[in-house]
């Protein structure tokens, strides 16, 4: 009997997490904030350039696990979005470059990597855990947020996001 | 010859038996409730009460007890899980009624000596929620508490929005230490969660422990500097005793 308990708090915590990582609408009226920062290129990506472009902004860092799980689904995503003009620029908290670059080495991203070594465009974006997760919209504004890991190449959600385009 | 054998059986059985000399087991009754404590005594005039409500799995925690009471810190560290049959997940922090907490606090403060309270994660709501039971009674004056990488937002932060802190936050005049890891998203709210603690009076310091991640002293998949952070464990906690 106990053990039947415990399988179903475990299916409901797991309903729940999957639950918790879908796409929420955005619904406060702040203005989208700022994002100017450098790639590990050095070349500095201004988000108002990508004006007119869907544009996942994620907050990332290397230590944390989901961040580093869904990045493969996250490559094959700037696939699956086809002619959807589609932009990832994905933020890291705060760490150094080597760090990133290891990382950048193992999971090999197609997309960009912004570094933010003072960590300002954290508390810019309000973000208090990772990954966490922006969808602007092209109009530059937030369409959904999501907090935590997920599968970006999931067909529900690429649907989502090329109706954004439309 | 024989005197000689004697003597090293008797030293070697003495070196057998000082790590569990120094851990003692009691309880304390709650009402109808009997709450385990292991007890790592000490001569000093400083007591931790630790809450880590996982007998038999805090290994670190036991082995940083240990080191303490060596250095003259008492440690106690209540099983408040087990006492209640509660599962060792979040929920179950919310079932431990807080007058327990008190009980355990009204033991230690009974020795007469400094009593600190120490919690980590999640499980900083209780040492929060027990030490403003505390204040609200006008018992004597607790000497100060640790929070080891806290994690006291309300619910699941939202991008975008600043996340809600549990109703224990800013209730307390306690002096506060907060240790984070920088390897955290936390780092970054460190300072929100100060002036969020620090609203009930309580003077809050808060450092971060270089190249470690939350919880850093309980992973399976612990980094060198992991581990070497969990080694000077004891030397972290009691350059936190003001």
């Amino acid at each position: 009997m106990t053990r039947r308990i415990f399988l179903i708090s475990l299916l409901l915590t797991f309903v729940s997490v999957i639950h918790a990582s879908e796409l929420q609408p955005y619904t406060a009226s702040a203005a989208t904030p700022a994002l100017k920062l450098r790639d590990m290129n050095n070349k500095e990506h201004d988000l108002n350039q990508y004006k007119g472009q869907i544009v996942l902004v994620q907050f990332w860092a290397t230590y944390c696990t989901p961040c580093r799980k869904e990045m493969p689904s996250m490559n094959k995503m700037m696939t699956k979005m086809g002619k959807t003009p589609f932009k990832i620029l994905a933020v890291n908290m705060g760490e150094t470059e080597d760090e990133v670059k290891t990382f950048v080495n193992e999971v090999k991203p197609a997309f960009t990597i912004l570094m933010d070594p003072a960590g300002n465009s954290i508390a810019d974006w309000r973000v208090f855990a990772a990954p966490s997760n922006f969808i602007i919209g092209p109009d530059g504004k937030i369409r959904y947020t999501l907090f935590g890991g997920v599968e970006w190449d999931s067909e529900e959600l690429i649907a989502k996001l090329q109706a954004l385009a439309k | 010859m024989k005197a000689i054998q004697n003597t090293l059986v008797l030293v070697l059985c003495l070196l057998m038996a000082s790590p569990l000399l120094a851990r003692e087991l009691r309880s304390i009754e709650v009402d109808d409730t009997s709450i385990d404590l292991r007890v790592f005594g000490a001569n000093g005039n400083k007591l931790l009460l630790g809450f880590p409500c996982d007998e038999g799995k805090s290994v670190a925690e036991e082995k940083t007890a240990q080191s303490l009471a060596e250095d003259g810190i008492e440690v106690w560290m209540p099983d408040m899980l087990s006492a209640y049959m509660l599962p060792d997940v979040k929920s179950s922090l919310d079932k431990i009624p807080v007058e327990a907490v008190v009980a355990v606090i009204d033991a230690a403060m009974k020795t007469n000596k400094q009593v600190y309270l120490i919690a980590s994660g999640v499980d900083t709501d209780l040492i929060l929620r027990g030490a403003a039971y505390w204040e609200q009674q006008n018992k004597p004056k607790l000497a100060g508490a640790i929070l080891l990488f806290p994690r006291l937002f309300k619910s699941e932060p939202v991008p975008g929005q600043v996340p809600e802190y549990i109703d224990a936050v800013g209730k307390t005049r306690l002096p506060m230490v907060v240790l984070e890891g920088e390897r955290t998203p936390n780092r970054w709210t460190i300072n929100q969660l100060t002036t969020a603690l620090g609203q009930g009076g309580s003077p809050v310091h808060a450092k971060l422990i270089p190249s470690v991640r939350g919880d850093f002293f309980k992973r399976q998949d612990a980094s060198d500097s992991e581990d070497m952070a969990t080694l000077q464990l004891d030397g972290l906690i009691k350059a936190s005793l003001f």
